[in-house]
C-alpha cells in the first residue's frame, strides 16, 4: 500500500512536472504545442498537486510511519487536527502547499478570459516557470513522499507549540499571500516584456493584488494574534526577525497596491509599480529563505539543509536578477509621463510610496544587520525592540498625515485651502478631543497623541467619504473598501499607541489561596490540580477575577507536560472584555514550591484587531468589487 | 512649449528634493536608532578576557552550571553562566522560563556590573528542550567544549 503511495504521488509530481514545462511555450515562441490550451495544461497541474497534496493529508491520517514525513512530524495519538495541520508544519509539506498555492492561481488565472490573450499567456508561462522550478526542487531535494528506511512504531510528533487550531490555518493564508504575488509578478513580466503597462494592464491585475495583500495581511495577522496568546509574553508583536521577514513584503504590497490604482486611472507610475511588483514577490521569497533556511532559530525552522537554503538564494537571484535586466532593458518604453500637477492624489500617494520604503529600509537594516555583523564579523549582537518604535513612529505621524490629505485631493490639481476649508468640522472638533484627552490622561507624549490625533481625523474622514449617501439613493462607492481599510488603519494605529501606554504588567509567586492584584482587580488563587489532555498532561490553576466584591469570571491557565516530543508549555487564559484584555500565564520553576504568575492588562486589543479585520476587508471588497463607476469628486 | 517643459523640470525637481530630504532624515533616524539599541552578545570567556561593556545592557550566554542556581528569595535567583572555561555569577528577579534547567543552555540579558557580576533583567525563553540558542552553540565551539553534532 504505501510503496503503491509512493509510486503514485511521485508520478503526479512528475506530471506536473512535465506540464508546467509544456506551460512555458510561449516564452520561447515554440509554436509546436499551441493546440493544447493553457487552461487544459493548468488543469493538469492542478489537480496532480491537489491529488498528492490530498495522498500526503491522508498519510498523516491515517500515520503511515514507513513515511519518513509522517514519522518525524506526526504521532499516532495526536488530535485529528493537529495530524491535518502536521501536513504543512514541516518542510517538504509546506513546499507541497507553496506550490499547490501556485498552481492554484495559476488555474484560476487561465480561466478567465482577457481581451490580450499574449498577456495571459505570457503570465501563464512565468508563472509555470515558477511551478516547474519548484516542483524540481521538491522532487530531488525535499521530497514529501520520502519512504524512510526503518520501520518504526510510532512517529515523534509536532512541536506542541505548533499544536494550535489557528496554526492550522496562519501557514496557508500566508502563504496565499506570498505566493498570490508570485502571479502578479508573472504579470509584471508579461507586461515588460510587451511594452504594455497601461490601464489596462492596471485594471486587470488588481483584483489579484488586492486579494493577494488581503490574504498576507491576514496571514500576519493570524500569526501575531497566535504569538499573543500562546508564546504568553503579553505582547502581539515583539520585531522578531521571522515577523519582520513577513512584514517587508507587506510593506512592498501595500506601496503596490497604491500604485496599481495610480496607474489604472492615470496612465502613470509605471516603473515604480514594476518595481513593486518585483520587490514584493522578491521579498516574500527572502522571508522563505530566511525562515526555513536555519539562519533565524525559531519555531519556523524546520530543517537547516544547506541544499534547500541555496535553492531558494539561486531561485532569488534569478528572479530579481532575470527581472530587473528585463527591467533595464525595457523601462524607457513602458514610461509614460506624468501629467498630473504637484497638489494631486497621485504625489500624495508617491509620497507616502517613499515613507512605505523607508519604513521597510527600516525594517530590513534592523532584520539584516545582526545576520551581516554575525557573517563577516563574527560578532553577534541583537537589534532591540527599541529601535523600530523610536524610528518608525515620526515616519508613522507623516504617513498618517498624507493618508488623511491625499484621498480627498482630486487627481487633478487641487487647491490646499480648499480641501482644510471643507475638513474645518472635523479638524477643529478632533483637535478640542484630542486636547482634553491630553488633559484628562497625562500618560500620552507628544508623539503619542499627535498620532491619535490624526489618527482620529483619519477615521472620521474616511468613514465620512466611505459612507456618505450620493444623491437619494445610497450608492455602494467605488472608493468603499478603500474608506474601510484606511479608517481601520486608524482605528488600529489608536489602538497600538494607547495599547502601549496603558499596558499593565505584575508578576506574583502565589500560592493556592492567595489574593494578587493589578489595577484594581483582585486575582483569587482558588486551586491547582491536574487534568489530563488528549496528548498531554497539565496543571491547571483557577483564579477567580474580583473587583469591588464581585467575582466577575475565571481564569485557567494551565503548564501542559507533551510526552512526544518532550516539551512544557505554558496556556495562557485571556478574558476579553470591551475595553481591555486581562492575561494570565503562569510558569512554574523547577524545584520551588510556589507557582509564577504573571498578570497582564492589555487595553484595547479587541479594538485592534477589529482595526486589522476592517484592513482585510477593505482590500478584499476593492477586489470584488464590481467597478460600476460612481466617480468620487 | 517652454512653459510646459520648465514647469516639468521644477515638478521633477520638487519631487527629487523631497525625496532626498526624506532618504537623508531615514538615513540619519536609522543610523542614531540603531545605535542606540544594538545589545552585543559574549561568552563568559569574552566578558572576562575583554573587560568591556559595563554599564551597558548586554547579552550573556552559556550553560547554567550544574549546582549552581539557588533562590536568594521565591523570586530572586543566583546562577553561573559557565562557557567551560569561565563562569559569570548571574543574579536574576523575575519568571524563570519553564525549560530554565542546570546544565542547559541560557541566554540572558542585563548589565555587567563593576564587581563582576552580572544583573540580568531578561532570561530569554526556548521553545523546546533541545532548541540551543545559535549563539551558545558557538560560545560552546569556541571554548571548545561543544559535544553535540
Amino acid at each position: 500500500m504505501s510503496t503503491t503511495i509512493y509510486y503514485i504521488s511521485n508520478i503526479l509530481i512528475i506530471i506536473c512536472l512535465a506540464s508546467s514545462l509544456l506551460q512555458t511555450r510561449y516564452l520561447f515562441n515554440i509554436n509546436k504545442f499551441n493546440n493544447l490550451s493553457i487552461s487544459f495544461l493548468a488543469t493538469i497541474q492542478l489537480f496532480s498537486i491537489l491529488i498528492a497534496f490530498g495522498l500526503l493529508i491522508y498519510l498523516f491520517l491515517i500515520s503511515d510511519f514507513s513515511f519518513e514525513l509522517v514519522y518525524l512530524n506526526s504521532h499516532s495519538e495526536k488530535p485529528l487536527i493537529y495530524k491535518l495541520s502536521g501536513v504543512w508544519g514541516n518542510h517538504e509539506g509546506s513546499m507541497l502547499l507553496w506550490i499547490l498555492i501556485l498552481v492554484l492561481f495559476n488555474f484560476f488565472f487561465s480561466l478567465f478570459s482577457f481581451k490580450r490573450k499574449i498577456f495571459q499567456n505570457l503570465t501563464v508561462s512565468v508563472q509555470s516557470l515558477m511551478i516547474f522550478g519548484f516542483t524540481l526542487f521538491i522532487l530531488f531535494l525535499s521530497n514529501p513522499f520520502k519512504l524512510s528506511e526503518n520501520n518504526y512504531a510510532d512517529g515523534i510528533g509536532l512541536n506542541p507549540i505548533l499544536q494550535d487550531p489557528l496554526l492550522a490555518i496562519h501557514p496557508p493564508v500566508l502563504y496565499l499571500g506570498y505566493v498570490g504575488f508570485s502571479l502578479v509578478f508573472s504579470f509584471a513580466i508579461a507586461g515588460l516584456i510587451c511594452k504594455e503597462i497601461d490601464k489596462t494592464w492596471a485594471s486587470i491585475i488588481k483584483p489579484w493584488v488586492f486579494i493577494a495583500w488581503s490574504f498576507l495581511t491576514a496571514g500576519i495577522a493570524l500569526g501575531s494574534f497566535w504569538a499573543y496568546y500562546e508564546l504568553g509574553w503579553g505582547g502581539y508583536w515583539f520585531w522578531d526577525p521571522v515577523e519582520n521577514a513577513s512584514l517587508m513584503p507587506w510593506l512592498a504590497a501595500t506601496a503596490l497596491i497604491h500604485c496599481v490604482v495610480v496607474l489604472e486611472k492615470k496612465n502613470t507610475m509605471q516603473s515604480w509599480t514594476i518595481v513593486l511588483a518585483i520587490m514584493t514577490f522578491s521579498l516574500s521569497l527572502i522571508g522563505t529563505f530566511l525562515v526555513r533556511s536555519g539562519i533565524l532559530n525559531s519555531v519556523h525552522t524546520f530543517a537547516s539543509d544547506p541544499g534547500r537554503g541555496l535553492f531558494i538564494l539561486i531561485f532569488l537571484f534569478i528572479v530579481l536578477f532575470g527581472s530587473f535586466f528585463l527591467f533595464a532593458i525595457q523601462s524607457e518604453k513602458i514610461n509614460k509621463p506624468d501629467l498630473s500637477s504637484l497638489v494631486s492624489r497621485s504625489t500624495g500617494i508617491q509620497i507616502n510610496n517613499w515613507l512605505l520604503m523607508t519604513i521597510l529600509s527600516v525594517v530590513f537594516i534592523g532584520t539584516m544587520y545582526p545576520l551581516a555583523t554575525d557573517l563577516f564579523l563574527n560578532q553577534s549582537l541583537t537589534v532591540g525592540p527599541q529601535y523600530y518604535a523610536i524610528t518608525i513612529t515620526p515616519l508613522i505621524i507623516i504617513f498618517i498625515f498624507f493618508m488623511i490629505f491625499s484621498p480627498r485631493l482630486g487627481w487633478k490639481e487641487s487647491k490646499l485651502i480648499n480641501l482644510i476649508m471643507s475638513m474645518r468640522f472635523i479638524l477643529i472638533s478632533v483637535l478640542s478631543l484630542s486636547f482634553i484627552i491630553s488633559l484628562y490622561f497625562d500618560l500620552f507624549n507628544l508623539s503619542e497623541i499627535t498620532i491619535i490625533f490624526l489618527s482620529l481625523i483619519l477615521v472620521f474622514t474616511s468613514l465620512k467619504s466611505g459612507f456618505r449617501p450620493s444623491g437619494k439613493n445610497t450608492i455602494i462607492k467605488s472608493n468603499l473598501g478603500q474608506n474601510i481599510a484606511h479608517a481601520g488603519f486608524g482605528i488600529f494605529m489608536i489602538a497600538v499607541v494607547s495599547n502601549a501606554v496603558y499596558s499593565k504588567e505584575k508578576i506574583y509567586d502565589a500560592k493556592v489561596g492567595d489574593s494578587l492584584e493589578l489595577s484594581g482587580y483582585i486575582f483569587n488563587f482558588k486551586k491547582i490540580e491536574q487534568v489530563e489532555g488528549a496528548n498531554f498532561n497539565s496543571l491547571k490553576a483557577y483564579i477567580d477575577l474580583e473587583k469591588e466584591e464581585k467575582i466577575l469570571d475565571e481564569f485557567t491557565p494551565e503548564i501542559r507536560f507533551y510526552s512526544d516530543p518532550p516539551t512544557i508549555t505554558s496556556e495562557t487564559s485571556i478574558i476579553h472584555k470591551f475595553f481591555s484584555d486581562i492575561y494570565v500565564v503562569m510558569n512554574v520553576p523547577q524545584n520551588q514550591q510556589s507557582v509564577s504568575v504573571r498578570l497582564h492588562i492589555k487595553p484595547f486589543m479587541n479594538i485592534l484587531w477589529f482595526g486589522v479585520i476592517m484592513i482585510i476587508l477593505g482590500g478584499l471588497i476593492t477586489a470584488f468589487l464590481k467597478r460600476t463607476r460612481i466617480d468620487e469628486v | 512649449m517652454t512653459a510646459g517643459v520648465t514647469k516639468t523640470v521644477k515638478k521633477r525637481l520638487t519631487k527629487f528634493l523631497l525625496s532626498l530630504i526624506i532618504v537623508s532624515i531615514a538615513v540619519l533616524l536609522i543610523v542614531y536608532n540603531l545605535r542606540d539599541n544594538i545589545v552585543y552578545f559574549y561568552s563568559p570567556s569574552d566578558l572576562i578576557e575583554e573587560n568591556l561593556n559595563r554599564g551597558q545592557i548586554i547579552r550573556l550566554g552559556g550553560l547554567v552550571e550544574t549546582d549552581s542556581v539557588f533562590n536568594e528569595s521565591e523570586s530572586i535567583f543566583h546562577f553561573k553562566v559557565s562557557d567551560g572555561n569561565e563562569h559569570i555569577n548571574v543574579k536574576y528577579e523575575g519568571i524563570l522560563p519553564n525549560l530554565f534547567a542546570e546544565d542547559k543552555g541560557v541566554v540572558v540579558e542585563g548589565i555587567y556590573m563593576n564587581d563582576g557580576r552580572f544583573i540580568a533583567n531578561k532570561v530569554l525563553a526556548k521553545h523546546d528542550e533541545n532548541y540551543m540558542p545559535p549563539e551558545v552553540i558557538q560560545t560552546l565551539k569556541d571554548s571548545g567544549n561543544w559535544q553535540g553534532q
